[in-house]
Parts: structure tokens; C-alpha cells; sequence
């Protein structure tokens, strides 16, 4: 063995405590959920065909699916016009746009769930507001179903959209536009044919982050749902603490894994993962 | 999903911290659920003998460390009962079994759960040579594979400021949207729930069971567009006190607050409420084997501490002998009381237990629908 192979096997050495750890505590579990989902209440593939042939497993994955992508949508679609703003802006006003999208990500969860029930409820801010300037005369339906679900995971999800959009805005040699406007083109043109194909990474990377960030939701549906709309993550957690169907709700967890790895590799094979998820960059 | 026990030791805790009730209370109260000396004499024979009791609040053990231990290891010369408060889920008491390594003795469960367990082999069946049946109520409360030291009521919570001409006096009148306008409020649990439709679907109390599981799932759904439901008890509360539900099923103790802090404004009801058993269950291949039945005999067998609990936390005693003991001014929201008991329905636990798992499902699917 060369000098180089004895200094990578040192390496290598230092990996292995972390990767017996994740053999241990992560991949063995999983592996474990897999076994359940094939085996309980018996061996088979009884739980797998659930997709097929039960009503209840297909809505909640439909209902998922439908609130993962409208929050999808709208998140990027904000997110984009935010992450544009801040490109565009000088220097002073990036950092403190910049502090804007991140101060609501440290902010738990529970308390952003909380805060839009406060904002949104019947005799809740919005509609007070509304109704005392005349506009409504009935408080609108606004929480305890899929509108205040996704206006909560929105909330959520914008700050993850904007920062994989902002970094792939950034490498975009603002040159470029100026040379597009030299040559002729409107500002529109110079965005629709220049700004936007050259931001496409960061638009694919923001909706993987998103959505498959949003297919785990738990809190924000169970606060925000009023107990009317299951998605899959409670769902889960129903089959296998209170009903004990562990094969059922080991099989949707399989399921969810499979979700996102599908959806990894399908986007794996449209850009660099890798780049935009900042290794080798 | 919050079960009622976890709820209790909230309601306590709030209590506690507004001043409410004082600590020496909480901790009495909160030691009733387990309290009680038992018979010594094999005690003493094995030494350092440990039992472990789990129940769903981070309060209990504080609570029970305190002033359960103590007055415990002097009573019973070698053992101790140790406080577990990780919450005893049926799938957390299925996992424990299954692994092989059992650490916990005596789970604060509930009627279905103690079926659904006992039917997959995961629970030690309760031997009525050592828990005595007569010291809990006759129908529901002692099982075959778990019994009741407390009970506790489903009851229908109303805001009376918004039927001035008369408020609803049964579950007929809770599904009637065009008598009694306004968003209701149930559990998101097909528990009690099925039972309340089944009365409004006009069947006789007295002889509830079985329930039509599709009628009454469809009952159900016939409101949900005007419905919220609940998981927790503090969210039920919260869906009453700021208005966003004008009626509700909803826990006793949960409804006592309501009506105290409101001064009466938010009533409940008695008649046909739901009576339900907080059943203890003794997970297979205990650790402390005998030792649990035997705890779980004297939480049955003494009245006080069951109404220092009432006191605390609003539990319901089971024991016979309680009742008389309870102060007249807290006899109105005593779930046993014989008063309120006379009106209620007995919950009917091995019913639930056989049909838990269906008709929840479809009781989740109707309205999440």
C-alpha cells in the first residue's frame, strides 16, 4: 500500500464509528419497519395490496399528495419573487432580507401552528378585522380545514424554497442581463429568456426540499385541520399507537420512504443533486 | 391521539399553578391513582421487591416520588412502586411485550385497549381471587383483562348564552342543526362518540349495544361539515371557551372547568352521558408478577384516596363505599355519584374492545372524508 491508500484507510477508520451508529440506530430500524409491513398481522403481501383495493389508504395518500403539491406550488411561487428581490438587492438590504426568511425558520413549529389558529379562527384577528370594516358580515371558514392546513405549511415551507433558489440566482452573471438588455430585449424578455432558464436548478432543488419536506407534515394538519383532514405521517401514527395495525402503518411509512426516494432519483437524473445540496459545488 | 389520563394530569398541573389547589392536594391527588398499602406479609418475605406503575403526565413522577413512596416503603417492608410517566400507549405496551424485556407492571390503559391487547396475548389476565370485584362497579369496570380504580363521563357541553329559549337535553338535540344552530365538537375517536349517535339515532339507552356501525359512522357524517373535532382535552376546551363550537361531547372534567370559569355559562348535562372505566392493565410477563394484581387490589379496595383524586383532578371514584364520602359541594360533578350515574349509560368496554378497530377506522375515514 502507497502513502495516499494508508492516509485514505485513516480516514475510512474515523467514518466507522458514525457508520456502525447509523447501521445500528437508523438502517436496522427501517429495516425492521420493512420486515413488519410484510409479516404482520400475517406474512405476505396483504398490507401492500391496501393500496389497491382500500378507499381509506388511497384518500389519505391522494389527500396528501393534492396538499403537498398546491403548498409546493405556492411556496415556490413566493419564494421565487422573494428570492428575486434579494438578488436584486443591494448589498445592506441582502442581509437584512436575508435575516427575514431566516427568522422564521428558528421559530418552533407549534407556535407558528398556534399563531395562524389565533389569526385565523371565527372571532380570530382576520376575521374581526374584516367584518368590523364592513367587508364580511360572516366570519369566513378560514382554519379547521385544507385552506388554513396549507396557508400553515406554506408559512412553513417558504424559507426552504427561497434558499436553494437564492444560491442558484447567485451564479447567475448579472453580465449576462445587461448584455440582453444591450442587445435590445425588454426587461420582461430579459427575464423570461435569460433569468429564468438560468435559475431552473434552483426552481427543481426548492420543489424536491419542499415537497418532500411536506409529505412528513404532522403538527401543522393536526392543529390546523380541526381533525378533518388526515395526511399520511398522522395517519401512520394512529395505525400503530392506537389501533395496533402495525402492518398497515409500517407499510405506509415504507411507502413514504419509497416516495422520496423515487422522487430523489427522478430529479437525480434532471439535475446534480449533489451540486445543489451543496457538496462539490 | 391524547388519552384522558394524560389530560387529567394537565388539568391538575394548571390547577396547581393558578392557585387553584395547593401542592399538598396535587401530590394527595395525584398519589390516589396508585395509592394504597397491601397486605404485607408476602411482601416482607421477598426482599426489595419493585413495582412500576405508568401512567401519561410528567407531573406523576414528582408527584408520586414524594409522597407515595414514602408512606409506601413504610407500610409494605420491602417493596417500592416506582412512577413511570412515558404514557402507556397499546402500541408502546405491544412493543414492550413482544421485545421480550417487560419493565413495566401496571399501565394506565383503557376498556378497548385492554381487550385489543388481551386478545393478541400481550396482557396477564386479572385474578379476581386478589382483586376483589365488589369494590368496583358491576358492569364494566372489572374486566377480564384489566379493572378500574376511577371512572370518568363523556358528556354534552353546551354554551347556554346561545339558546336563550333552552338548551339541548340529549343527543337527539346535539344532531339537530336546525333546533340548535352552530359548529359542533366531537373526539376524533370513534369511542363514545358512536354510542352518542346510536341515542340520536333513537335506539333505547338501556339497550344501546351492539351499535350499527354504519348507521351511526353515517350519523356522524351527516354533521361533520358543521363539525370540528378534538385530540387533546385542553383543545376541547379551547374550541368551547372561544366560541368556535357551540356544543360539544367532551370529557366531565374538561366540562367542569367550562362551567366554573364561565359561572355556568357553559352547562353540561348528565343524561346520557357516556360512564367509561379507566381501566389499569398488567402487561405480560410483568416484572413484579403478582405484586401488580395486588397494588391494583388496594387502588380498588380504598375509597379515600379515590376522592382525593376526585377532588384534584375530577376522576370519578369506582368504589362502592366512596360516594358517601364525597364533600356535598363536589357531588355535582362526580361521574359515580348515584345521582348522576342513574342518568348516564354505562359504556359498554367489551363491545368496544371486539369492534375498536373497525369502526374507528371508519370513523377516522367518514370525517376525514
Amino acid at each position: 500500500m502507497n502513502d495516499t491508500g494508508r492516509v485514505s484507510a485513516g480516514w475510512w477508520l474515523l467514518i466507522l464509528p458514525a457508520f456502525l451508529l447509523l447501521v445500528a440506530f437508523y438502517i436496522a430500524p427501517i429495516l425492521q419497519v420493512l420486515a413488519i409491513s410484510f409479516t404482520d398481522p400475517e406474512p405476505g403481501l396483504g398490507n401492500y395490496e391496501r393500496i389497491f383495493t382500500s378507499g381509506s389508504v388511497q384518500r389519505v395518500i391522494m389527500t396528501t399528495l393534492r396538499i403537498c403539491l398546491i403548498t409546493t406550488a405556492l411556496s415556490l411561487l413566493l419564494g421565487y419573487a422573494i428570492a428575486y428581490a434579494i438578488t436584486l438587492a443591494s448589498p445592506r438590504a441582502k442581509g437584512w432580507w436575508l435575516l427575514a426568511v431566516l427568522v422564521p425558520l428558528w421559530i418552533s413549529v407549534l407556535v407558528r401552528a398556534f399563531a395562524w389558529v389565533t389569526l385565523l379562527r371565527r372571532q380570530g384577528l382576520v376575521n374581526n378585522s374584516l367584518m368590523g370594516a364592513g367587508v364580511i358580515s360572516e366570519p369566513l371558514p378560514l382554519v379547521w380545514n385544507e385552506f388554513g392546513i396549507i396557508v400553515g405549511m406554506v408559512h412553513y415551507m417558504v424559507p426552504f424554497a427561497v434558499l436553494p433558489m437564492l444560491s442558484s440566482m447567485r451564479e447567475i452573471d448579472p453580465r449576462l442581463l445587461a448584455a440582453a438588455r444591450g442587445l435590445g430585449a425588454s426587461r420582461w424578455e430579459v427575464f423570461r429568456s435569460v433569468f429564468l432558464p438560468l435559475s431552473k436548478p434552483g426552481i427543481l432543488a426548492a420543489a424536491v426540499l419542499v415537497f418532500i419536506f411536506s409529505l412528513g407534515f404532522y403538527i401543522t394538519p393536526a392543529i390546523l385541520g380541526g381533525g378533518k383532514t388526515l395526511m399520511v405521517a398522522e395517519w401512520i401514527s394512529l395505525q400503530i399507537l392506537d389501533l395496533i395495525r402495525w402492518g398497515l402503518g409500517t407499510m405506509m411509512a415504507t411507502m413514504l420512504v419509497v416516495a422520496i426516494l423515487v422522487t430523489l432519483a427522478v430529479f437525480s437524473r434532471i439535475v446534480d443533486l449533489r451540486r445543489i445540496f451543496g457538496s462539490g459545488g | 391521539m391524547q388519552s384522558f389520563q394524560q389530560d387529567c394530569v394537565e388539568l391538575a398541573l394548571r390547577k396547581f399553578r393558578r392557585g387553584e389547589v395547593d401542592r399538598r392536594t396535587l401530590l394527595a391527588g395525584l398519589a390516589a391513582l396508585g395509592v394504597g398499602s397491601f397486605a404485607s406479609d408476602e411482601a416482607a418475605a421477598q426482599a426489595a421487591r419493585k413495582l412500576v406503575m405508568v401512567n401519561w403526565g410528567g407531573l406523576a413522577n414528582q408527584g408520586f416520588g414524594n409522597f407515595y413512596g414514602a408512606p409506601f416503603a413504610a407500610a409494605n417492608p420491602g417493596w417500592t412502586v416506582e412512577q413511570d410517566s412515558t404514557g402507556p400507549s397499546a402500541g408502546r405496551i405491544r412493543s414492550m411485550v413482544e421485545s421480550g424485556r417487560v419493565t413495566w407492571d401496571l399501565c394506565d390503559s383503557s376498556a378497548s385497549s385492554s381487550f385489543l391487547l388481551g386478545r393478541q396475548n400481550l396482557l396477564e389476565k386479572i385474578n379476581y381471587d386478589i382483586v376483589k370485584k365488589e369494590d368496583t362497579l358491576p358492569v364494566g369496570f372489572a374486566l377480564e383483562y384489566g379493572a378500574a380504580p376511577y371512572s370518568f363521563s363523556s358528556v354534552l357541553c353546551y354554551d347556554s348564552a346561545k339558546f336563550p329559549n333552552g338548551g339541548p337535553t340529549g343527543w337527539k338535540d346535539f344532531w339537530d342543526l336546525q333546533k340548535f344552530p352552530g359548529t359542533r365538537l366531537l373526539r376524533r375517536d370513534a369511542t363514545a362518540m358512536l354510542d352518542a349517535a346510536q341515542m340520536a339515532l333513537g335506539k333505547d339507552p338501556k339497550n344501546l349495544y351492539p351499535l350499527d356501525i354504519r348507521a351511526t359512522v353515517r350519523k356522524v357524517a351527516d354533521i361533520r361539515r358543521n363539525a370540528v373535532f378534538w385530540s387533546s382535552g385542553s383543545e376541547s376546551e379551547q374550541f368551547l371557551r372561544t366560541g368556535e363550537a357551540v356544543m360539544g361531547i367532551i370529557w366531565h372534567t374538561r366540562a367542569t372547568v367550562l362551567h366554573g370559569e364561565t359561572n355556568g355559562r357553559i352547562k353540561f348535562i348528565w343524561p346520557q352521558a357516556l360512564l367509561q372505566a379507566g381501566i389499569m392493565v398488567i402487561p405480560k410477563g410483568n416484572p413484579g408478577g403478582e405484586g401488580a394484581q395486588r397494588l391494583l387490589a388496594s387502588m380498588l379496595h380504598n375509597p379515600e384516596p379515590q376522592v382525593g383524586l376526585l377532588t384534584l383532578l375530577g376522576n370519578g371514584p369506582t368504589n362502592p363505599r366512596a360516594a358517601a364520602l364525597v364533600p356535598q359541594d363536589l357531588r355535582w360533578k362526580n361521574p359515580t355519584d348515584p345521582e348522576n350515574a342513574r342518568e348516564q349509560v354505562v359504556m359498554d368496554g367489551e363491545w368496544w374492545g371486539a369492534n375498536y378497530q373497525r369502526a374507528n377506522a371508519d370513523y377516522v375515514d367518514a370525517i376525514t372524508g
